[in-house]
């Protein structure tokens, strides 16, 4: 890491830590603009910290790691957006759109617009591929929650105007998601490893018995799957190219929630089954997680069907230039 | 919690023209006379073949030049790796000499010993293989009986080595035995360098179940050894044994064995496969890539003087049952004929009954995930 790295973990870590699960827009989303957390990946000359995708990393995974509740890896994608537009204001980010795009003005419906009371702008799949940006002002609003009771609202407009973009808003939003699940599997694991050194049965610590030990080893192995899949995205997207990368990191973190947070709430007994004990703002993320911004089977096909489509010769050629 | 120091990895920038000399390599002298040759292929031994790839400066890649070597970067040995291991060379002859033998003895070994075999195996000409297990020492490794008894000068050694591949076409081997007599568990070992034509040295095959030669019984009676067989420290042979295993258990080999059935079922699939198919190639090819970063990010760190012991066991406890899962997957989904002699028949029906050692080689699961464990503080 770099020394703005640092200063940007140490940052994000003291702030989320402090608001972590139950934090409200209305009350809290003020912390997040004093330190112009929004910004981040706005070039200097447009008053942003001019970060990469591997700093927003950084961010999206502790957002993660704390169970954040406020929308800060969407108001920064969708700020990212937004640079050259006249929109203002906090952006979010939908996950689907039914719909049509006719002479830049969208009629239809929005779906998994994340915690957007009170945005001033979605970012959404454009019906055709690549991006709307549009303004909520115009917009009816239905509340919706995913498992973990966040936002994820519908929305209708009528011949709304938008902006078109050819960024792919479903491959930055998978991009958050990847890196949340690579905290909050880490989390999970900590709470996991540490719980069970603590609770003793048949007169010894849990940790002490090998199978407990064993499903917690597997456990680890896919959480460091997952944040090794995050960081190999957030390299291609800072190189410009990440269609390949953004499949095989999303289709991998999904993979991981299951096993993940199975065993992590297996190795809790009941206690991780209940509303008091801190496990469940981790895991009902995790579950949300996995279908946002495509599922294993979405990425699954869009994988398979690219490699399939280049052949057998080109597989392992076209996966090496990749990095080359 | 992390437990996985993850790297922002730099590839090397001649990455592509390395790739590019070892894919012409392989274009001019792969030639299998059965597709089952092209899986699992660094348990497949062609002496010409690892000839080839000295001549062309690939063997020995990160050693000094004054052993024969190049002085090339670990991330350029890995891509040269990697390349051979995707296309299915055989390079199970020099894999373990090039793997850790060599890199031993610069590390460790006595001088004499490094001029005796290094060169040789930087050309493809010497081969190595691991005196680990014994009869009562599997995964219980501390319980080694062999004996190393020093006699005048030099030494002697008794006793027996077992699931020792590669011993039948090696040279050289370097080995592990109790040289402190009555000494217990992980005291009083030590590692030796032993020629394999030595006087008293016997290799014996052990067939697997597909009737294949890879590993063997060795037994040393009254095996004479100068002084300077001993490798490294006398007493430090447990340490110096096992922080070797992070060269052993992270490299590209131990995910890439099934890949070369990978490509043939996407050539099955042609270019518009069904649903099913084309989300099974998705699934693989994720866990393919995610698996390259984090096998050659353990190399990185490697590369950077660092023992990254707890991740290169975790790249090798996934990338072991990523690739052991992989035949019984593809078995599955496609019906195939396992008596033909189609292709993917052949490789798919060879790795399904090979595909159960790739959790026992190297080390059981079961002791990678007990690894694992101590280093979450759980043991």
């Amino acid at each position: 890491m770099n020394d703005q790295q640092l200063m940007l973990t140490e940052m994000a870590n003291g702030v989320f830590s402090g608001l972590g699960p139950t934090a409200s827009l209305e009350e809290h989303w003020a912390q997040i603009e004093e330190l112009a957390l929004p910004s981040l990946l706005l070039p200097e000359e447009a008053g942003g910290f001019g970060g990469s995708w591997q700093d927003a990393l950084i961010v999206f995974r502790l957002a993660g790691y704390h169970a954040l509740s406020l929308p800060v890896p969407e108001a920064i994608i969708a700020a990212r957006l937004a640079l050259g537009t006249d929109l203002e204001g906090r952006g979010t980010l939908a996950s689907r759109t039914d719909g049509r795009l006719e002479n830049g003005r969208f009629s239809g419906t929005l779906f998994g617009a994340v915690a957007s009371a009170g945005a001033s702008f979605i970012a959404a799949p454009a019906p055709e591929g690549g991006t709307i940006l549009i303004a909520t002002s115009e917009g009816q609003r239905t509340s919706a929650e995913n498992l973990a009771g966040e936002g994820r609202d519908v929305w209708t407009f009528s011949d709304t105007a938008v902006f078109s973009l050819q960024d792919d808003v479903l491959m930055l939003g998978a991009f958050a998601r990847v890196a949340q699940i690579a905290g909050l599997l880490d989390a999970a694991l900590g709470l996991s490893v540490t719980y069970v050194n603590d609770r003793k049965q048949f007169g010894r610590p849990l940790a002490k018995f090998q199978a407990v030990q064993q499903s917690l080893a597997t456990f680890a192995g896919e959480a460091a799957a997952t944040n090794c899949a995050a960081m190999g995205l957030a390299q291609a997207l800072d190189r410009g190219q990440a269609e390949f990368e953004v499949a095989a990191a999303k289709l991998r973190a999904n993979r991981a929630v299951g096993i993940g947070t199975s065993a992590a709430h297996q190795a809790h007994g009941a206690i991780g089954f209940t509303q008091d004990y801190g496990l469940h703002p981790l895991t009902r993320r995790l579950w949300s997680a996995r279908s946002e911004f495509g599922g294993d089977s979405y990425w699954a096909n869009q994988l398979g069907g690219r490699v399939a489509a280049a052949g057998a010769d080109s597989f392992w050629a076209d996966l090496t230039a990749l990095t080359d | 919690m992390q437990t996985f120091a993850i790297e922002a990895l730099s590839w090397p920038q001649q990455g592509a023209e390395l790739r590019n000399q070892v894919r012409a390599i392989v274009a001019e002298h792969l030639h299998p006379s059965s597709p089952a040759l092209l899986t699992n292929c660094w348990s497949v031994a062609d002496p010409a073949f690892s000839r080839i790839l000295g001549s062309a400066g690939l063997l020995g890649m990160s050693w000094p030049k004054a052993y024969g070597g190049h002085e090339r970067t670990t991330l350029e040995r890995y891509i040269v790796l990697e390349e051979l291991l995707a296309a299915g060379a055989p390079v199970g002859a020099h894999w373990i000499a090039d793997r850790q033998t060599g890199t031993l003895l610069l590390r460790h070994g006595h001088e004499e010993e490094r001029q005796r075999w290094v060169p040789g195996m930087a050309r493809g000409e010497v081969y190595a293989c691991i005196g680990l297990s014994e009869p009562n020492a599997g995964s219980d490794l501390a319980a080694v009986r062999t004996t190393a008894r020093r006699d005048g000068a030099g030494w002697v050694i008794d006793g027996q080595k077992v699931w020792t591949t590669n011993a039948h076409n090696a040279h050289v081997m370097i080995a592990l035995f109790r040289s402190v007599e009555g000494s217990e568990r992980n005291t009083g070992l030590s590692q030796f360098v032993i020629p394999m034509d030595a006087p008293g040295v016997t290799v014996r095959p052990i067939y697997d179940l597909t009737g294949g030669h890879d590993f063997n019984e060795v037994f040393f009676d009254g095996v004479r050894l100068p002084e300077t067989a001993l490798l490294g420290v006398e007493g430090d042979g447990w340490n110096q044994a096992t922080a070797e295993l992070s060269l052993e258990r992270s490299g590209p080999e131990r995910y890439l064995s099934c890949h070369t059935l990978l490509t043939q079922l996407i050539r099955l699939a042609g270019p518009s496969p069904d649903a099913a198919v084309k989300a099974l190639i998705g699934q693989l090819v994720s866990e393919t890539w995610t698996l390259r970063l984090m096998s050659a990010s353990v190399a990185a760190q490697i590369s950077k003087g660092i023992d990254p012991a707890l991740e290169a066991t975790i790249v090798k406890d996934l990338g072991n049952s990523f690739e052991q899962a992989m035949p019984g997957l593809i078995q599955a989904l496609v019906e195939a004929d396992l008596a033909s002699e189609e292709a993917l028949p052949i490789m798919l029906g060879h790795l399904l009954q090979v595909s159960p050692s790739f959790s026992l080689r190297g080390g059981t699961r079961e002791i990678l995930k007990g690894i694992i464990a101590r280093g979450l503080g759980l043991r």
